[in-house]
């Protein structure tokens, strides 16, 4: 039996868990390529018109693996932490791909709630036995993928030798699908940008940030991403943040309202993504952006030695 | 002895010669007519009846068309249209605070504070509040796009138009017209529609601050100039050249790069012939859409177009800091 990864969505966080716990079964997997042209045409085509360009793409990462294993991993992620919610597309992913890709291999379709070690197990189990597996291999494989997991170092920080630092910010799936962002982050290192993404800001400074809201925010995507945008940007860690946001998320349509209303003046690019592969216009944005962070640190490095 | 200065956009492609006051000596504004290369050649040609490559000290180009355009020409400098139209507005007045540049697909908000650009912002998925929209909508009511500004200043009462998407835009101004309302009511309904969006979209949650410079094609529109100053009580600057502000300012920049020895091409560039191919590269499942631009189907102006570097790479380098 082969099991197929789509690469999007979560599969950027949690695809060495998942491929752990594979290895430890001895179930042979195969992962979709990076997101490319093709696979981004054939969700346009198969995934209803309003969902948001990751959604499309992952559609396109299904039919890429379609005829290509017996077992697709299309998660419905039901919740992520404890008293939070996650957009309402995770919940009804398998129904969407199954209703929009004809002849679909089998694809996972039970519930997977993220905030619970038990529940986490359950959803594992469930693959685990479709392979034929034991319970007693299931339950150490799971145990020791957790342990991997929990080991590996996620996001990226670079470390010095860029003039400046920017938070790049966004749905995760957004700042590390290449395609999807139109190597956004190559763009901004070949612009003398490093950059540092919200999985390298402690979680305690990330609720320390937003603990001041009238209303603790209740989607998991907008927590992370607005308490380290906060939190860098209140303690000038960076020099800005640039925001990459999908066309119709409704979940960024509020952090990044609150977000510029917390960080006041601090510089913020928004980058709005769909399916553009003309490259201008993110170019220009990205230069400028650039340009006016460096000249404003001229500005600054003045005031320094006057003051 | 001069300093050029050239803006590919959407809608048109402009052309200055500054003198060494940055005076404006000669402009043009070209259509593009989605054929950038031949409006760059057609500029070239214009311009070399009166002038020599002697002339020309350096070479500037923004827009969107830039890079490809920067092979072409030969530029010293490439830079985008944000930095080019700041400096350009600088140049006139040491204090603007505020830039609003409409062009044909893009507009922008440009802040600034002494001297340097602080914080900016330009439309993000939509054109609904630029000049093509306008455009468009001018054809479609046969009003020669200079006069629609005109128009509107007639209005008695400007419409409602709904202003956050083109197309809704457009079935709500027909929808009037089929009720029968008068033309300049209905375009003074528009021009207020744009500047509704503008001001909640890309100019949202920005301090609009005097003196605010109005430029790009659209500051033409003196409808359009007249909506902003109602909605913000505030009076706009529309400076000599709007249009050609963002070629103005790529000219200063070029001139400020202080090379001895420009790389422009000449404007016997304009009689060469410049093909494009394009192929679909098949060396990895990116399938990349490569641009080929030949000059004279015998030199090698550039490729373009790659993710990945591979035919771009061997592209002789255009200057500026890109």
């Amino acid at each position: 039996m082969i099991v197929g990864l789509p690469k999007g969505l979560y599969y950027y966080k949690y695809h060495k868990f998942i491929e752990k716990f594979l290895d430890n079964l001895h179930i042979s997997y195969l992962t979709s390529p990076n997101t490319n042209k093709n696979i981004l045409n054939e969700g346009i085509r198969t995934c209803v018109d309003e969902a948001c360009l990751p959604i499309k793409i992952f559609h396109g990462h299904v039919s890429y693996l379609r005829d290509k294993c017996d077992l697709i991993l299309t998660p419905r992620i039901m919740k992520a932490s404890d008293g939070e919610y996650i957009c309402p597309k995770f919940c009804g992913l398998p129904e969407m791909i199954i209703n929009s890709i004809p002849e679909l291999t089998t694809i996972t379709s039970s519930p997977l709630y993220l905030n619970d070690k038990k529940k986490i197990y359950k959803w594992c189990e469930k693959v685990g036995k479709l392979a034929g597996k034991t319970p007693s291999l299931i339950k150490e494989s799971f145990e020791d993928a957790l342990k991997y997991h929990a080991n590996e170092k996620q996001g990226l920080d670079d470390e010095k030798g860029f003039s400046l630092k920017i938070a790049l910010l966004g749905h995760l799936y957004t700042v590390y699908d290449n395609h999807l962002n139109m190597d956004v982050i190559n763009k901004l290192h070949a612009l003398d940008a490093g950059v540092i993404t919200e999985e390298c800001v402690k979680m305690i400074h990330i609720k320390s940030a937003i603990e001041n809201l009238v209303k603790k925010p209740f989607w998991s995507n907008m927590i992370g991403t607005l308490g380290s945008g906060v939190h860098l940007a209140q303690n000038n860690l960076v020099d800005g943040i640039v925001f990459l946001s999908s066309f119709q998320c409704g979940i960024d349509s509020v952090s990044i309202d609150i977000m510029k209303d917390m960080i006041e003046d601090f510089p913020m690019l928004v980058l709005k993504l769909d399916e553009h592969s003309g490259q201008a216009g993110m170019d220009t944005r990205l230069e400028a952006f650039i340009d006016m962070l460096k000249r404003r640190k001229l500005i600054d490095l003045d005031i320094s030695t006057h003051g | 002895m001069y300093y050029l200065g050239v803006d590919v956009g959407s809608v048109s492609t402009d052309f200055v010669l500054l003198n060494k006051n940055y005076h404006v000596i000669e402009h043009l504004y070209l259509k593009t007519n989605g054929k950038p290369i031949d409006a760059i050649k057609n500029g070239l040609s214009i311009l070399g009846q009166t002038y020599n490559d002697k002339q020309i000290l350096s070479v500037g180009i923004t827009g969107s068309g830039r890079s490809v355009g920067g092979y072409i020409l030969g530029a010293d400098l490439v830079k985008n249209e944000i930095t080019a139209h700041a400096v350009a507005a600088l140049n006139i007045d040491k204090n603007v605070k505020t830039i609003i540049e409409i062009g044909g697909q893009d507009s922008k908000i440009i802040v600034l504070n002494n001297g340097i650009v602080v914080d900016f912002a330009m439309n993000t998925v939509c054109a609904a509040g630029t000049g093509s929209f306008l455009d468009r909508q001018a054809e479609r009511m046969q009003i020669p796009i200079q006069e629609f500004g005109d128009y509107a200043l007639k209005a008695t009462l400007p419409l409602r138009i709904a202003g956050r998407c083109s197309v809704f835009a457009e079935s709500d101004m027909i929808h009037k017209q089929a009720m029968g309302y008068n033309t300049p009511d209905i375009v003074a309904g528009l021009c207020d529609a744009l500047v509704r969006n503008y001001l909640t979209n890309v100019a949202k949650g920005k301090d609009i601050q005097e003196s605010i410079f109005f430029q790009g094609g659209v500051a033409a529109n003196i409808g359009i100039k007249a909506s902003f100053e109602r909605s913000l009580g505030k009076k706009l600057y529309v400076p000599a050249h709007y249009g050609v502000m963002g070629a103005i300012g790529a000219a200063i920049l070029s001139a400020e790069t202080k090379k001895t020895n420009t790389s422009f091409r000449g404007f016997n560039t304009c009689l060469s012939s410049f093909n494009s191919t394009s192929l679909e590269c098949q060396d990895c499942p990116n399938c990349c859409e490569v641009v080929t631009i030949m000059q004279d189907n015998n030199t090698l102006v550039g490729r373009f177009g790659d993710k990945c570097g591979k035919w771009s790479e061997n592209n002789i380098s255009a200057s500026g800091d890109k």
